[in-house]
């Protein structure tokens, strides 16, 4: 398929139309989108149950396969290795593939990794639900789960490699680098966790230190460099304008790199591992903020002067708000991270309100955002409802700013109560403390909840939806060319 | 705005997301921008200058916290504010201060019955300050020392009945260093107890109950 | 920037980097951690555990204790763990080198575990709690775990191992509640989570 011939402005040949890029995509995008999205819904559900458990523990509580210590990591692994992955590699398919002005190749490649990756998941999950669990945070999944997930990544790789190394485009773009920054990383984290934590566990707390090393970094390098290969693209586009200090865009990306695995060590802090491995963690994490106060400066200086815009592109509104949540949950997570506050933190909700911010606030929400730009080019046909698109941004902003919220203070709370064994002698006092959070949090979870079924509504609406002539002109025509501005 | 009519098209309320620029567009406009940073020369660049102060910043307080706080990359070291916890087989390079030692030695086992300022108690544990028994024979207060004593003994004219335990589990070092200590604290002024002594008189007695008075008489010069 | 290769060299040299300063250097230092022998007695330590507790160790891990119960004594002055009475002294990365899998945890929605045997020794207590654990403690969040329990009819003599539960609590007459083999190893196992012993490294004071 060429309609290189219809824009005379393609400076290299070969170079494909937008429109061709995105109907060749059709197939895997909507495979990985929606096996996401189907994950998202499984998740939801369970992270409802789970956060009920919380406060009533009772609730489901006479089977084995439902007892919280199976549900909670079934419902870990189903999001980040259901929802969050499949989202993303969707997202990051479809960028590669636009960067790098090719047509889909080879698709067959990326339907099978789309097959295997999801019945990996599945495997997982079953296992998981049947006691197989390895208990370890973010790597729960049984073994036997991991070489078909492995087997899928490397169709994967394989694609994004050839993608990208026989690209049609002049220059790269910053995006392109994040996503083989994720790509190189992810197989290094998951390979090494799963060779000395699972298969053949290292000596004592030295799986530990590897499990907290992977389980870091599978947020910090897997989902956030795809996460931000999202935000770098979509915000000049729609904004029409180029990212701000762009030249700063290698210095933040190479130390980002350089600095970022470090960060997850401090989750050990006071625990029986050496202390240099917990101030390298702490240094670690301050050194992040190099890089997020570059990355800060290209998202939000070029988002000045264009704030109206969030009124008009729904896709614009989740991507920014994402990037927002990534300043914001790089700052909170830095100065967490150090001993003192760690002191008050560890062991509380604190954690988990963390972790939400960033895998949910963060990442979840960039991924929605690129949906909403991706799915209707993808599919030719716009979306059909805009008020559900409202409704998702709003219950999900306002369900995760809740979640969040109740996490971090109501756990803060707790850890005070926690290194006061005078005034709260009695644990079971210090829980039972924490229940208006825990409540506050999964009302929190309901409104996620609501926002997932509108956005998965919604989704298969787009899919069932017939594809118009007048969509598709309006979703293909070839968009203007950027300026830089005057200065 | 030509594109107006993109944002908010009207096919039936749905909503389409702006492309205001194209991809080619994109990359090639990011790559001049990537170029013209050398370009650029004249005027005063702000940005960088505190891209590099922040930098360097960072770069400081990392390192100082891991200098203070990095436990001189040693597994043992489990507290980043101390020193290692224990260095088994590692001996101690630094010149050994006795008289610390001593006085740790003497606050774990001896404190309890000759009391901090080294007086006694009197009629029940004899005073270390001022007697021969603790200025006069090293020989005779090692022995007392390893194997403990039984009384009566006379010191500064009271007597004393009790009975001193033994002492022999303590290291050579241990014995020597808190010997020096007593015999030069509380404003007494005797000469060192080295641990070559310590160690050849625990050699040459052997293992054996407590001394009395009589048996000691022999050492004391 | 604009070659694969530099890009991925580069890439590769971070995870070679990160990789290298965590994951090696730790395995370089805590890899070979041995047990100490203690000359005197000749006793190793950590004191190996027995076959049940290594099979109720699997239990733990199988139903996701780790999620609520950490298993770690931090040092006095970090946090509360010693006046709390969790462990008189902090654990060491050698205290864990026992067991295959390790679970350290970074939740304490539960109290921590790691000298639990020390602090509770009555078997019935532990059976009590994980069938029900509002029994022993009023208000606790800690799921029930009755179906490691099985209620059965008395045939004959009432079994020596049926749990002696309060009022309230009892199965109907003529019927009695006896653990399974998995709830019985597990309790092995808390039974097992001591630190009732010295090594050269942790502080004495």
């Amino acid at each position: 398929m060429s309609d290189s011939s219809s824009n005379p402005d393609y400076t290299k040949q070969g170079a494909a139309a937008s429109g061709a890029i995105d109907r060749s995509m059709r197939a895997p995008v909507v495979l990985f989108a929606a096996a996401g999205v189907f994950w998202l819904l499984v998740g939801t559900l369970l992270a409802l149950i789970t956060s009920f458990k919380l406060h009533t523990p009772g609730f489901l509580g006479n089977w084995e396969w439902l007892t919280y210590g199976r549900v909670r990591p079934a419902y870990t692994t189903v999001f980040l290795y259901g929802w969050a992955t499949n989202a993303g590699l969707a997202v990051g398919f479809w960028i590669m593939a636009r960067l790098s002005r090719n047509v889909l190749q080879r698709g067959t490649i990326l339907n099978t990794a789309a097959v295997f990756w999801n019945v990996g998941v599945l495997v997982g999950v079953a296992g998981i639900f049947f006691g197989d669990l390895t208990a370890r945070e973010w790597l729960e999944m049984p073994g036997y789960a991991a070489p078909i997930l492995m087997f899928a990544y490397v169709l994967i790789a394989l694609w994004v490699v050839l993608t990208f190394q026989y690209r049609n485009s002049k220059y790269t773009y910053v995006s392109q680098w994040y996503l083989l920054a994720a790509l190189f990383w992810f197989p290094a984290i998951f390979g090494t966790a799963q060779l000395m934590a699972v298969y053949a566990p290292a000596r004592g707390v030295l799986q530990e230190v590897v499990g907290w090393w992977f389980a870091h970094n599978l947020y910090a390098l897997w989902l956030t460099p795809i996460g931000l290969a999202s935000v770098y693209y979509l915000l000049p586009k729609i904004l029409g304008k180029p990212v701000h200090s762009y030249y700063l865009t290698s210095v933040a990306f190479w130390s980002y790199l350089v600095f970022a695995g470090w960060a997850g060590m401090h989750y050990l802090a006071g625990g029986p591992v050496p202390a240099w491995i917990i101030s390298a963690g702490v240094t670690g994490a301050l050194l992040v903020l190099f890089p997020v106060f570059i990355i800060g400066i290209n998202h939000h200086r070029a988002m000045a002067g264009s704030f109206g815009m969030l009124r008009t592109s729904p896709a614009l509104r989740f991507t920014y708000f994402a990037a927002v949540a990534f300043t914001t949950v790089s700052v909170v997570a830095a100065i967490a991270a150090f001993r003192g506050v760690k002191e008050i933190v560890h062991f509380t909700y604190f954690t988990d309100g963390l972790m939400q911010w960033g895998v949910y606030a963060w990442f979840t929400m960039a991924m929605f955002g690129a949906l909403y730009y991706l799915l209707p080019r993808v599919l030719q046909r716009a979306w059909p409802s805009p008020t559900l698109i409202s409704l998702h941004f709003w219950t999900s902003a306002a369900g995760i700013g809740l979640y969040v919220f109740a996490m971090c203070v109501g756990g803060w709370i707790q850890g005070l109560q926690m290194n006061n064994p005078e005034a709260y002698p009695e644990f079971v006092d210090i829980t039972r403390n924490t229940l208006p959070w825990l409540v506050m949090a999964s009302l929190g979870g309901l409104l996620l909840f609501v926002a997932h079924v509108a956005f998965a509504i919604h989704c298969l609406w787009l899919l069932l939806r017939p594809e118009t002539a007048e969509n598709r002109s309006m979703l293909t025509a070839e968009p203007k060319t950027m300026k830089v501005a005057a200065k | 705005m030509s594109d107006q009519k993109k944002r908010n098209p009207e096919d039936g309320g749905g909503s389409v997301d702006p492309e205001a620029a194209s991809d080619e567009s994109l990359q090639e406009v990011h790559a001049s921008l990537m170029r013209k940073r050398e370009e650029k020369s004249e005027g005063f660049p702000i940005m960088p200058i505190m891209i590099v102060f922040f930098f360097s910043a960072l770069m400081l307080v990392g390192g100082i916290y891991m200098a203070n706080f990095g436990g001189r990359f040693d597994p043992m070291v489990f507290d980043e504010t101390k020193g290692p916890l224990a260095a088994p087989d590692e001996e101690d390079p630094e010149e050994l201060d006795v008289v610390a030692l001593g006085s740790r030695v003497y606050q774990q086992n001896c404190q309890a019955c000759h009391q901090a300022d080294g007086q006694g108690v009197p009629g029940a544990f004899p005073p270390l300050v001022e007697t021969e028994w603790v200025t006069g024979s090293e020989e005779r207060l090692v022995r007392v020392v390893l194997h403990g004593l039984q009384g009566p003994i006379e010191v500064r004219g009271e007597e004393y009945s009790g009975v001193m335990a033994p002492f022999g589990h303590l290291s050579d070092q241990n014995v020597a260093a808190v010997l020096t200590y007593i015999r030069q604290e509380w404003g007494n002024d005797a000469s060192e107890v080295s641990e070559e002594t310590v160690a050849e008189i625990r050699r040459e007695v052997g293992s054996r109950g407590a001394w009395t008075a009589e048996e000691l008489e022999p050492y004391t010069d | 920037m604009n070659r694969l290769l530099v890009i991925v060299i580069g890439i590769l040299l971070t995870i070679a980097f990160c990789w290298t300063g965590i994951v090696f250097s730790s395995y370089v230092q805590l890899g070979g951690l041995e047990h100490y022998e203690d000359e005197a007695t000749g006793e190793f330590y950590p004191p190996p555990r027995a076959g049940i507790a290594q099979r109720g160790q699997k239990v733990y891990q199988e139903l996701g204790c780790v999620y609520c119960h950490s298993q770690q004594v931090r040092r006095p002055g970090y946090g509360s763990d010693q006046d709390r009475d969790w462990g008189e002294r902090q654990s060491v990365s050698r205290d864990y080198i026992g067991d295959r899998t390790i679970l350290l945890g970074v939740r304490r929605i539960g109290p921590d575990l790691m000298t639990v045997g020390e602090r509770q020794t009555s078997r019935d207590w532990y059976h009590r709690h994980l069938y029900d654990p509002r029994i022993n403690t009023e208000g606790s969040a800690m799921p029930s775990y009755r179906f490691l329990y099985e209620e059965r009819r008395i045939e004959g003599e009432p079994s020596g191992r049926a749990l002696d539960l309060p009022e309230g609590h009892r199965p109907s007459d003529g019927y009695e509640i006896v653990p399974t083999s998995r709830a019985e190893a597990l309790v092995e196992y808390l039974l097992s989570l001591r630190l009732d012993y010295d090594l050269p490294e942790v502080p004495t004071e």
